[in-house]
């Protein structure tokens, strides 16, 4: 009963954080914010959420490591295609 | 107890092992079409980025006539429901059963809300006269979003199977398979649009 109590008060906690995540990115495209460290840090907040819902919602940090790996391999991959793409676009 | 008794006991352990592959929640098929369609997805984003170096003049102009509010809102339904659905997972291992179908239902009405927003979204677009043919941005945007929304519709379609299933009793502390397995597919939606929300509204 302590367990379930501890992990619904984590369960909370991730979805406070990645609320909070979201009003960020939607604040920095208010603000029109653009450029190279703005895009990385759109991205790397994606990739934190992608993380937290991978993690401790869809509940992989129960599973084996190639399981977590495999979802954080696949966030580098497209998120560092999209970084390279975005870089591409810059110059 | 004799060899053939030991193998009517250890049965159930077995089937159980195979759908629970290495700690993975829910059923493990699941898991392959959810990575396959990660996948689908992947490629689509990567090809949004690659086609818009090509021509960044006209995917910023065409950005700025989405409603990023809109696009903000549906990430904080998403992610919302997706809380829902890790309440409503916790209420039936503790063999909750109508506190996990109250969960789920929670999950789907808030799905409801995106698909509104959704629609809301699409009707202006269309009114607007703009189609899949008006240029390479709305292309992207019509397709990645118009299939991110039918994987909603099949999501709240999936969950409402198990809530079905759960108001009946059909699940229990120890059985909870499928509830789970439902629950890896709503992720997988949230999950998705975590990627889209900023690649196709917010980066410029």
């Amino acid at each position: 009963m302590q367990n379930l109590i501890q992990s619904n008060s984590v369960s909370t906690g991730i979805w406070l954080v990645l609320a909070g995540l979201t009003l960020l990115t939607f604040s920095i495209g208010e603000a029109g914010m653009a450029g190279r460290q703005v895009m990385l840090g759109l991205l790397f907040i994606a990739l934190v959420k992608g993380q937290m819902v991978a993690n401790y919602f869809m509940g992989l940090r129960q599973a084996g490591f190639w399981w977590r790996a495999l979802v954080l391999f696949y966030f580098l991959i497209v998120g560092g295609l999209i970084a390279l793409a975005y870089l591409m676009g810059l110059d | 107890m004799n060899s053939q008794s030991a193998v009517m006991v250890y049965e159930p352990q077995a089937a159980h092992a195979v759908s629970r592959e290495e700690g993975l929640p829910g059923d493990f098929a699941i898991w392959i079409f959810i990575f396959a369609e990660m996948l689908a997805f992947g490629v689509l984003f990567v090809a949004y980025a690659f086609t818009r170096a090509g021509d960044v003049e006209l995917f910023n102009a065409s950005q700025q006539t989405l409603s990023q509010t809109a696009g903000a809102i549906n990430t904080l339904v998403l992610i919302t429901s997706s809380y829902f659905v890790v309440r409503g997972v916790a209420a039936i291992k503790r063999g909750l059963s109508e506190q996990c179908s109250w969960w789920l239902s929670g999950a789907v009405l808030l799905g409801g809300v995106f698909v509104a927003i959704k629609l809301v979204e699409f009707h202006g677009k269309f009114a607007a006269g703009i189609s899949l043919s008006t240029n390479a941005f709305y292309m992207f945007y019509l397709a990645l979003t118009f299939f991110h929304f039918m994987h909603v519709l099949m999501g709240m379609i999936i969950l409402g199977c198990v809530i079905a299933k759960a108001q009946r009793g059909g699940y229990s502390a120890r059985d909870h398979v499928g509830v789970e397995t439902g629950a890896s597919f709503w992720h997988m939606v949230d999950l998705l649009w975590i990627i889209l929300f900023p690649l196709v509204y917010v980066i410029r």
